[in-house]
């Protein structure tokens, strides 16, 4: 069913954006990274969308990008065959990390001191940032590209997703494989959830949830259409995806129904996550803009003013005082 | 029935295509660039002058910040002409010129409401 918001559209790429991902809760906020097909990744403040700055450096498309939890880092993966860290602050490049072919993720330990990668060569990386000149530690088992990884279970697990249509699980000292998901198509994305240990992968038209801990299936869901990208809230009641349809779908967690579609963008969406907080979701798509919704339509937040019917005529300047609505279908 | 909610403006975009932003001026560049390396500092042309500001403008919100903590709280103030004086704060003016008190202890009696001038303090002092 389709319902009506108004999504908070950020300009300013002029690619298809492919990656994005929220810091953490800062006390300047939160912050979103955006990675783009046009080799400038871009800081934005979380809540409003308002541009913060772009990371100037890169030489070919940007694939991925993260930030630590403080939002003090950044980290991005290009066509350019670097991984580059970033001082999320200054917008200062701290580190090249030099690949032997397109890189595709990247993503930070909690302490923000090792930095994973995986790309093109099919090899899985582990950069200690505080020793940059020393040689990466490399996990090979994959037979083709790597689209996604992720460290999990307290930093002491990788999961990574590759076009070899399997998801492997790590073990990040003894460098081992533990278990290994196989599909019969590409993982499109991968999530991870800390809290509550989920995993949320979308393949074909599917989402499908799984324990983090034993790969074990949770459920799955299926779509519309073809999905690229899903993001669980944060208090597990929702979750949301958007794929080639060009649509944002938002689903309940624990029932799996439907509850809300939106048109919006001009392209396929290639990734939507969550806000740390919950109270947004940012879509990223090949019409090269990052549009924020509301998870509850109705509440005032961020840049969306909720307004009553009989203010919208009244004379006073009296604080506008706004009940928020019911949130549940 | 959810109704959409009108929304304030759009999220500003950057200025300019190749605008790289990091506005120096923004709080949190202001605040954790005491972190950052000697790039920012040297840019900025003055090191030394840049350092002094930072530490006083670190010190004065400490002692802003002091200023709140001592609010309802027992002071002992060492005032000119050998005089001791203790009162409960209440609070200062926004020149610190002017420190309001309540039950000021003086040789004479207790004065229960009182502006003490703050030129005419040496010092103060409070248990935390």
């Amino acid at each position: 069913m389709a319902m009506r918001q108004t999504p908070l559209t950020c300009s300013g790429h002029t690619r298809p954006v492919v990656d994005l991902a929220f810091s953490g809760i800062t006390p300047y906020g939160y912050f979103l990274i955006s990675a783009c097909k046009d080799g400038k990744p871009m800081l934005r403040q979380g809540d409003t969308g308002d541009w913060i700055g772009t990371f100037l450096g890169h030489k070919g498309a940007v694939w991925g990008a993260t930030l630590n939890k403080e939002a003090t880092k950044a980290a991005t993966a290009a066509a350019d065959f670097t991984a580059k860290v970033w001082d999320a602050v200054t917008g200062d490049e701290t580190l090249t990390l030099a690949h032997k072919h397109i890189v595709k993720t990247v993503h930070f330990t909690q302490d923000s001191i090792y930095l994973l990668t995986g790309g093109n060569d099919k090899v899985l990386r582990v950069f200690d940032l505080s020793k940059p000149e020393a040689d990466p530690q490399e996990f090979t088992g994959h037979t083709s590209a790597i689209k996604k990884a992720l460290w999990c279970n307290s930093d002491k697990q990788i999961l990574s997703a590759a076009d070899d249509k399997t998801v492997r699980l790590w073990d990040r000292n003894t460098m081992e494989v533990l278990k290994t998901l196989s599909f019969d198509v590409s993982v499109s994305s991968m999530e991870y959830i800390p809290d509550g240990e989920i995993l949320v992968i979308t393949y074909g038209k599917t989402i499908a949830f799984y324990n983090a801990l034993s790969l074990e299936l949770i459920k799955t869901v299926d779509a519309p259409a073809s999905i690229h990208s899903a993001s669980l809230h944060p208090e597990k009641d929702f979750f949301v995806a958007g794929g080639d349809d060009f649509k944002l779908y938002k689903y309940d967690y624990s029932t799996k129904e439907e509850l809300e579609s939106y048109k919006g963008h001009f392209g396929p969406v290639h990734c939507v996550r969550f806000s740390p907080d919950g109270e947004l979701y940012a879509s990223g798509s090949e019409d090269g803009t990052l549009r924020l919704w509301q998870t509850a339509v109705g509440k005032t937040y961020g840049l969306w003013k909720c307004v009553l019917p009989e203010e919208l005529v009244s004379e006073n300047s009296d604080t506008l005082y706004c009940n928020t609505p019911e949130i549940k279908a | 029935m959810k109704t959409p909610v009108p929304v304030l403006r759009l999220p500003r975009g950057p200025d300019h295509p190749d605008s790289r932003g990091f506005d120096p001026s923004s709080p949190r560049f202001q605040a954790l660039r005491s972190t950052r390396g000697g790039a920012a500092a040297a840019a900025a042309g003055l090191p030394e002058l840049r350092e002094e500001q930072q530490a006083r403008s670190l010190l004065r919100q400490r002692y802003l910040r002091s200023l709140l903590a001592m609010r309802d709280a027992q002071v002992r103030f060492r005032m000119y002409e050998r005089v001791h004086v203790e009162a409960r704060f209440g609070a200062s003016d926004i020149d610190v010129l002017n420190f309001q008190v309540s039950d000021l202890q003086t040789p004479i009696g207790v004065q229960k409401e009182a502006l003490l001038r703050c030129p005419d303090m040496i010092s103060y002092s409070l248990e935390l």
